[in-house]
């Protein structure tokens, strides 16, 4: 398929373009293959280069021959553009409806994308599982890498490389996968060094109403006990929600055949009710009304702090279990792709201070997001404003970033990033040029190639030029675990996020300015302490080669 | 007098504890593990609780309310009657006037080395603004408050009108609070006028003086059609004060003015929208419905509408169209909000430490807003229909305005809550009393130590580290619900849970940056020094290196 098939009109004149912050301009309005690209031809400068996979819903209307589109973008941003000329802009329209919901993920973007920038390091192998092991293997011997998950062939939506108990063999992995939804097998996510104590995650046991089970799956799970000590499964659904699965063959652990372990159930919510709770809320955040009496009203009604808070609170149990009681947890809902990752990522934020830097958060991001298995591509596919209910959809990534951001709030000097690399992140993870977040699991992405044939975000943020942006002059190192605070007046909504289009942050951008430029002074007054400590002491063994003969 | 120093011996139930009044006359509990330190001032009302033969876990007792957003209770043993002594030494001193004690102020003999009491001297501030000028001038006519009781003695008035005229229109303002500059633009000359309601009555009675007064504030700047007159009521609560013989400015009488209406409640609804506040915070923070309990409580509409007229006062000045009028009922609650935060937007020196005290001394202080009533210091009537949180409300602004310009002002949030911590603590005399007038007939200044005193020789714990002096920017913070928070570290302080927050970790963190800075500066001259002093000796080789670090330039 040719992409000039999809273009109907490449090029139109006199487009004005309405964005939040600036002055409308008029130019030239270009359609490429992945790009929307509106340019005033003045200084050669474009004034709006927007990805089409960036577009979540279009709306025209027109007033005589005058046409207007409204474009909606995922990352909640509104645009109009309007069009003289009416067949201009039903032609335009369209092609962009065309262009913004492509079928084959081997037509984005990333597929064509060829950077300007030197690779330093491809992101493709910044953060391998075997990297990612021998950080634990110093500390425990309990533990190895599996392979059996090679050919995809035992759990689709696994890596092909596992942490497992060493004790445990493929055999009986291939047996538990059997009973774990999806073939989602207990695997190892989090080690933490102080105790022992380990985050284990997994589908739901495919118990069904018969009770059915599975002695490999108890001798698997009970093989990462200490003698004597019992541990916690955190089930991230309501004991009710939990009990209906059987009825369609999953389950959870009976006490009977796990009497070492203790459930606890907490609820967390999923899909379609997420992004309803997103759709409501970016709502909310753009009802230009002058009539805001009910603002709390509707950010309440949205729900989407009350998700915030129950995932926190999850995640804080999970930690608590960890670092407090000294037990260690196994975590799942259904399939264990969405609410169990915001859970063991979020427990690692609280718990592991190297997940609060840059690279750590990075690994975090590759081991329990990428290669665990969350379907970012579904789940991504639309943000706020798509009328098609699709039902795969939903913000749980998103949730994610806000938790950290929430936890970043409280705890401003602990992290090494800022706000803005979880907005990058967000952004990327809904429209891109890298292929980092395309597809819903490795084996997708294997079968994709994308090692060969895309970019990964990786190998474009870990460029010194970029790091700087997102790293935060506040950072010290905190070799603590930070305890969030989830009471009401303690979470607040993501400003950089969903009011970033309604206000500008210019003011509150200063502050952190001020930091910025004292730190580089600093380290320029310190350079030069050092050039003049150095001139001082070669003056001082002159001194002394002139007095010595 | 001497000072109380009481131990009480009071045994809490279940673990012993010495609650004491110390000479700070403060109500102090040392327990090892709670540190419970109240000035006696911040207490608003005593109630004994339970009787004799109450039963059950802490049943009887002391409960304390408290005007800074807690509530005490102490639970006692009913043995020996403790209770009474406790109840009446805490009445006696936390409501001195009850009692023909003086307040504590007066008591204190805290030294300082700042004597607050000379940071706010009207004439310099008005010679500040260029005041005497040709349009304006500076009237003594109310020295001994013959003119207007509620009135400073020092006032600044049209050039054009004479003594007669101003004591003409005093009988046409209610309360005789006639309109007076408050502040004047340095380059376009609009100015910020206060007042109080015209008494216009029932009847629509008008008087040629004060409409011809308006008339000469107008014609100060030549460019101006219209002076533009900010009722802050809203509209029905203006027409209902006719009836008491109140009541605004008519299109007919006034033909040069514009008259808007701000919207802004008065003290009774904001004093149950603040207890509504209590309600969700405290003790416990309403955890199942929090934003809209929060929205119920409608505080942070009260702040919004309060902003919102604020920032159309400034921006009429600072755009040079109109001079502005203010007023309210009496113009000493909502007008001093409105002046005062108008004038924080418009003129950043009163975004300094001392910029701001200068600002609540003189639209505050010296304008006669009623802080003994509004806050009822050492008085007992707890129920009183004149206290309300009408300044707590200004400074929540204030705050709101310090979140959105962090660079802008020169104080901290600390800053902040240490001039409402003393609003209540009657330690200071700052917010005695209701006017001027009866500030000197009580030798205020004389007698009472200045809260400034404390706050000025103690600067550096109040200042914003991220502070950028800038000279005529005005601010419009965004006043939409959606930009306004709460002020958690105020109003919640007292959960533990919010603890954590203070001090302000991003705050530290830069005071160690600059910190480091200075430090650096200071080696790199100590090394500097070292090099000439090697260099210019004459035993060192000529053939040293001679290129010498240029001199550090401190750009912050």
């Amino acid at each position: 398929m040719e992409f000039a098939e999809l273009i109907r009109t490449p090029r139109v004149d006199n487009v004005v373009l309405h964005r939040p912050f600036y002055p409308a301009v008029e130019g030239t309005l270009c359609l490429t293959g992945h790009h929307l690209i509106l340019s005033s031809r003045q200084d050669n400068t474009e004034e709006l280069w927007l990805l089409h996979s960036n577009i979540d819903a279009i709306d025209k209307r027109f007033v005589g021959p005058l046409g207007t589109i409204i474009i909606k973008c995922k990352d909640f941003r509104i645009i109009q553009l309007d069009i003289p000329g009416m067949e201009e802009c039903l032609n335009i329209a369209s092609s962009i409806e065309a262009l913004s919901t492509l079928d084959s993920i081997t037509l984005m973007y990333p597929f064509f994308y060829r950077p300007m920038f030197e690779v330093i390091e491809d992101g493709w192998h910044s953060f391998l599982p075997e990297q990612e092991f021998e950080l634990y293997s110093s500390a425990t011997s309990e533990w190895r890498l599996s392979y059996v998950n090679k050919e995809f062939a035992v759990c689709p939506s696994y890596p092909p490389i596992v942490i497992v108990p060493k004790s445990i063999d493929d055999e009986a992995l291939r047996k538990v996968a059997t009973f774990r939804h999806g073939g989602r097998f207990p695997v190892l996510s989090y080690y933490h060094k102080k105790n022992g104590m380990v985050i284990m995650r997994s589908g739901q046991p495919l118990t069904g109403t018969n009770g059915r089970r599975c002695k490999e799956d108890e001798k698997l799970i009970n093989a990462t006990l200490r003698a004597g000590k019992r541990g916690y499964i955190i089930d991230t659904r309501s004991l009710t929600v939990a009990q209906q699965a059987r009825a369609k063959g999953g389950g959870f652990e009976q006490e009977a055949h796990y009497p070492q372990w203790r459930r606890i159930h907490k609820s967390i919510e999923r899909y379609h009710i997420l992004q309803e709770s997103l759709i409501k809320l970016v709502e909310a955040c753009n009802d230009q009304t002058h009539n805001m009496d009910r603002w709390l009203s509707k950010l309440e009604a949205s729900n989407w702090l009350t998700h915030i808070k129950e995932i926190l609170t999850t995640a804080c149990l999970a930690a608590q279990c960890i670092d407090r009681e000294g037990a260690s947890i196994l975590i799942h809902g259904t399939e264990g792709t969405d609410s169990t990752l915001q859970v063991t990522s979020l427990a690692q934020i609280i718990l592991e201070p190297r997940s609060r830097t840059i690279r750590g958060f990075e690994a975090l991001i590759e081991r329990e997001w990428l290669q665990a298995g969350h379907p970012f591509q579904q789940r991504c596919a639309q943000s706020a404003y798509c009328n098609s209910k699709q039902k795969w959809e939903s913000p749980v990534f998103l949730l994610f970033l806000d938790c950290v951001w929430q936890i970043l709030r409280q705890f401003p000097c602990s992290f090494e990033f800022n706000e803005n690399f979880l907005i990058m992140l967000f952004e990327h993870a809904y429209a891109s040029q890298f292929g980092t977040f395309l597809g819903n699991n490795e084996s997708e992405r294997c079968k994709l190639k994308l090692q060969q044939k895309t970019m990964s975000l990786w190998s474009w943020v870990n460029r010194p030029s970029e790091l700087r942006k997102f790293t935060s002059p506040l950072f010290e190192a905190n070799n603590l675990v930070i305890w969030p605070s989830v009471a009401p007046q303690s979470l607040h909504l993501w400003e950089g996020i969903f009011l970033r289009w309604n206000r500008s942050s210019k003011y509150l951008d200063e502050a952190y300015e001020e930091m910025v430029n004292i730190i580089e002074y600093n380290k320029e007054l310190q350079a030069k302490v050092n050039i003049l400590r150095r001139q001082l002491a070669e003056l001082e063994t002159e001194d002394g080669m002139q007095e010595s003969p | 007098m001497s000072l109380l120093r009481g131990l009480l011996g009071m045994e809490l139930i279940g673990i012993s504890v010495r609650p004491f009044l110390d000479f700070q006359e403060r109500l102090t509990l040392l327990d090892s593990a709670l540190i419970l330190d109240v000035p006696l001032g911040v207490i608003s009302r005593i109630e004994k609780m339970g009787g004799a033969t109450s039963r059950g876990e802490n049943s009887y007792g002391l409960d304390i309310t408290c005007k800074d957003m807690r509530n005490l209770r102490f639970a006692l043993k009913q043995e020996g009657h403790s209770r009474r002594d406790m109840f009446e030494i805490l009445t006696r001193h936390a409501f001195p006037l009850a009692h023909s004690l003086p307040i504590f102020a007066f008591l204190n003999e805290e030294k300082f080395n700042v004597d607050g009491w000379m940071v706010y001297n009207p004439v310099e501030e008005y010679r500040r603004q260029g005041l005497p000028n040709h349009h304006w001038r500076i009237t003594f006519i109310n020295k001994c408050y013959e003119l207007c009781d509620t009135y400073p003695s020092l006032l600044v008035v049209p050039y054009r009108a004479s003594d007669e005229d101003l004591r003409r229109v005093a009988t046409f303002r209610s309360r005789n609070r006639i309109p007076v500059l408050s502040w004047i633009h340095p380059e376009n000359k609009t100015v910020i006028v206060r007042c109080s309601q015209p008494l216009v009555g029932m009847s629509g009675k008008r008087n040629k003086d004060d409409e011809k007064y308006l008339d000469v504030i107008r014609e100060t700047n030549r460019q101006i059609s219209k002076l533009t007159i900010y009722d802050a009521r809203p509209n029905v609560n203006a027409v209902a004060n006719k009836a008491t013989g109140g009541g605004y400015e008519s299109d007919d009488a006034y033909h040069n003015a514009e008259l808007f209406f701000l919207d802004i409640h008065n003290i009774h609804v904001m004093r149950e929208s603040l207890k509504k506040v209590k309600d969700i915070v405290y003790p416990n923070v309403e955890e199942s419905h929090w934003l809209s309990s929060l929205e119920s409580t409608h505080w942070l509409e009260h702040i919004k509408l309060v902003l919102t007229g604020a920032i159309q006062v400034a921006d009429k000045v600072s755009s040079g169209k109109s001079s502005v009028l203010v007023h309210c009922s009496d113009g000493w609650d909502r007008t001093a909000q409105l002046t005062s935060l108008a004038m924080l937007m418009l003129d950043s020196f009163y975004r300094s430490i001392e910029g701001f005290e200068i600002l609540v001394q003189k639209e505050w202080i010296s304008f006669g807003h009623k802080f003994a009533s509004r806050i009822g210091h050492g008085d007992k009537n707890h129920a009183d229909a004149d206290r309300s949180p009408i300044f707590l409300q200004f400074i929540d602004c204030v705050w709101q305005m310090s979140k959105q310009f962090p660079t802008a002002f020169e104080f901290n949030e600390q800053f902040l809550i240490t001039i409402l911590d003393h609003l209540y603590s009657c330690r200071f005399g700052t917010f005695l009393y209701n006017c001027e007038s009866a500030r000197e007939r009580q030798k205020v200044t004389e007698r009472t130590v200045s809260l400034w005193s404390l706050i000025n020789s103690n600067k550096d714990k109040f200042k914003n580290p991220f502070y950028t002096k800038e000279i005529n920017r005005v601010l419009y913070p965004v006043a939409s619900m959606r930009h306004l928070e709460l002020w958690v570290n105020y109003y919640i302080r007292w959960n533990p849970r919010i603890k954590q927050q203070q001090p302000n970790p991003v705050e530290q963190r830069y005071l160690e940056l600059l910190a480091l800075r200075d430090e650096y500066i200071k080696r790199l001259e100590e090394l500097q020094l070292a090099n000439s002093a090697k260099l210019s000796d004459p035993s060192t080789s000529p053939s040293s290196p001679s290129q010498m670090m240029p001199h550090v330039q401190t750009h912050f």
